[in-house]
């Protein structure tokens, strides 16, 4: 009998699907002038946020090409490359130091996951390059960990837990039960949660940490349903909640608890079935605001760049409020030196037409975190895309964070 | 103790899953000696196709056509890709080049619809649990379980009294002689492949019951599957199945303890199961033995 395959090359085949998410090649888009100035953004466009991360990247296009169309900026073209960090930490640091090094970019911005953004927040300070976060929201980005190179858009755990949790505790009861991604984002929003709920004086019954990624929720929910809790709140975000709320809903868990969560976003609500489409959560942005200014004409002008019928989401507010600010910063400081655009940035406030909401939207200067509002509120179950949630107010940011001195932050200018 | 059972018993229907999983991917290593890494592509494209299919015929007919469908995309593959390959020996080729595919597949799946997931509805019978203190057993795993069930069976029938069937296990056996004595050798292997693929496309429709639809979602699912091989014994079809079963249930048990530790601990049994027993628990000897 001819031995045609080995046992050892089975396994090897493990090893290799063990790397298999590293390469992907880079997205380019080229300037015409001479000498453009370089952004270099990371965002996942594979993997389990990479709708998210596509989201952020139509957004940062929006913003660049009203850049150029108005001159560029400081009299040079702007240029943005794009690269793939597929959510992991490691590699997006990776593409960090590709995007500074080889493609000689001045300013960086990006990350989905909390992990990418704290492993790029870490590059960017050594490179002593300016880091425009987009998208990882767990506390210590503009808190322990803060650096002077370091801003964020989108707002942090904490402010997430606290734009929801007393209209959760006061609707539903104080017995709640977590199920929560097992990473740096969950972690700190489950704390902020967790402290929230003792304040308000309720209970936690327990927490199940789930992997990143994870397909399977059962186990975890048939833990939930013995701990008999008021709320169910569900942390997990992107591909995760749709398949963990698909499964609670199967196991009519949605029907014996309320549900809530943190963060829930628009590519999250197209993605739920029909019968996972309940409970409270939290988004950044949304794109039906009647009486705020400047947000109709936005939302015409994505559609326009667009046509494949979607909405802007607060993934694309958050590319587009990155670049956009990004640019502001370098035409105060009439520099694109990393130095000069953080000083010019701290106490900014963004326009209008930019924050595209109706409360005071600036940047902290002592810990460079964007102060935008929450928008917490209910998924309509009836709901038809775009029209998936219901806003129950809109929370300005400076209300619900924490304060420069609670949030740790200590930022490290000696340079 | 309760907690214990509902896992235990929750970690064998997530086992079944793995082995219906499994036995595709047996199916093909064994006679096409191909290391199909792009199964969990196969599956994308079962679940994907369901997804378009269940606007016109319904969940029940997506159920039947999409992985049908699936098996023709299969042979296609197999025809155009992988029978150039099998004159070189070493299987390391058609592992990458299915490798490759894996890739390719996932990107087309991207581009046709979109990065962003999507929901399969299934029908509201399948949709809630079976009984209320067995919450867990949903109407829609007991379909998993029957499915897999049913195709277990079914292949086991047709590997043991169809021509076809008796070819591909003679031709696992010994594919040279089998072709001396005149058995078209090529057809058979495409068929097999395709028949893997049918597999692969069921288990698609199958997650897409319980997961949302993504362009990746294969890749996390592919991984037990290896592992079930491996723990059940590379080139045994009733390995696979066990070794599901099996890695289904530890982890299940392994939840109930120590949670964090129930995706490490299926890797931690085949570990044990190399360095124990290194051709698997059914490993190697043929099929259904």
């Amino acid at each position: 009998m001819k031995r045609k395959f080995s046992r050892r090359q089975v396994i090897k085949t493990g090893a290799i699907l063990g790397v298999s998410t590293v390469f992907s090649p880079p997205i380019l888009s080229f300037a015409q002038g001479e000498t453009p100035i370089r952004v270099g953004m990371h965002d996942p466009l594979t993997g389990t946020y990479a709708a998210e991360g596509e989201s952020e990247v139509r957004g940062a296009k929006m913003a660049l090409a009203e850049i150029n169309a108005k001159g560029g900026l400081l009299g040079r073209k702007l240029d943005l490359v794009i690269e793939d960090d597929a959510a992991n930490a490691g590699l997006a640091a990776q593409k960090a130091h590709k995007l500074i090094e080889q493609d000689k970019c001045s300013l960086l911005m990006g990350a989905v996951s909390s992990a990418t953004a704290l492993s790029v927040n870490q590059v960017a300070h050594d490179q002593k390059t300016l880091y425009m976060v987009t998208g990882g929201h767990t506390d210590p980005v503009t808190g322990s960990q803060c650096h002077w190179t370091t801003f964020r858009i989108c707002t942090t755990t904490y402010m997430l837990a606290a734009g929801l949790a007393s209209t959760l505790y006061k609707k539903f009861g104080g017995k709640w039960y977590f199920i929560t991604p097992d990473y740096a984002y969950g972690h700190t929003l489950q704390a902020a949660y967790s402290k929230l709920l003792k304040d308000m004086g309720g209970t936690e019954l327990g927490n199940s940490l789930a992997p990143l990624g994870s397909t399977d929720y059962s186990s975890y929910l048939i833990k939930a349903q013995q701990a008999k809790p008021d709320v169910l709140i569900l942390l997990v975000d992107g591909q995760d909640l749709v398949n963990c709320m698909k499964q609670a809903a199967q196991f009519g868990l949605t029907k014996k608890f309320a549900i809530g969560g943190g963060l829930t976003e628009l590519e999250v609500l197209k993605a739920l079935p029909k019968e996972a489409k309940l409970g409270w959560w939290t988004v950044e942005w949304w794109w039906d605001q009647p009486n705020t200014p400047h947000v109709k004409e936005w939302v015409a002008s994505y559609q326009k760049a667009y046509t494949d019928g979607s909405y802007p989401s607060a993934r694309t507010w958050f590319g587009y409020a990155g670049l956009h600010s990004l640019g502001l910063g370098v035409t105060k400081a009439k520099s694109i030196e990393s130095a000069k655009v953080a000083k010019a940035l701290e106490g900014l406030v963004l326009p209008p037409e930019i924050a595209l909401q109706p409360n005071k939207v600036y940047f902290r200067a002592k810990d460079h975190q964007l102060m935008s509002s929450e928008f917490p509120g209910e998924i309509l179950s009836d709901g038809v895309y775009p029209n998936l949630f219901k806003v129950s107010e809109i929370v300005p940011g400076d209300k619900i964070a924490l304060t420069e001195e609670q949030a740790g932050c200590k930022l490290d200018y000696a340079t | 103790m309760e907690l214990l059972l509902f896992n235990s018993f929750n970690g064998l229907i997530q086992g079944v899953f793995y082995a219906l999983m499994a036995l595709g991917l047996a199916l093909i290593l064994s006679l096409n000696s191909v290391i199909n890494m792009a199964h969990g592509g196969f599956l994308v494209i079962g679940a994907y196709l369901a997804y378009s299919l269940s606007g016109y015929l319904g969940f029940w007919g997506a159920l039947v056509a999409a992985p049908v469908l699936t098996g023709i995309i299969g042979l296609f593959a197999e025809r155009a890709l992988i029978r150039p390959l099998y004159k070189r020996s070493d299987p390391l080729y058609s592992l990458l080049l299915t490798f490759g595919l894996a890739l390719i597949i996932e990107d087309m799946t991207r581009t046709i619809w979109g990065a962003q997931g999507l929901p399969l509805e299934i029908p509201d019978v399948l949709n809630s649990p079976v009984s209320a203190d067995y919450f867990f057993i949903t109407g829609f795993r007991v379909l998993i379980m029957a499915i897999t069930a049913a195709s277990a069976i079914g292949l086991y029938l047709a590997l043991r009294y169809t021509l076809i069937g008796i070819r591909i296990r003679a031709g696992i056996r010994d594919l040279e002689t089998v072709s001396a004595l005149g058995v078209n050798i090529y057809k058979l292997r495409a068929l097999n492949f395709g028949f893997g693929c049918i597999f692969a496309g069921l288990a698609g429709v199958l997650a897409a019951g319980v997961l949302g639809l993504t362009p990746p979602m294969g890749n996390s699912l592919i991984m037990p599957s290896f592992v079930a091989i491996i723990v059940g014994g590379v080139g045994s079809l009733f390995g696979a199945l066990i070794g599901g079963l099996l890695i289904g249930l530890a982890a299940g048990i392994t939840t109930t303890y120590y949670p964090a530790a129930s995706e490490a601990v299926i890797y931690l049994m085949m570990l044990l199961v190399l360095v124990i027993r290194p051709r698997g628990l059914f490993g190697e000897e043929g099929l259904f033995e």
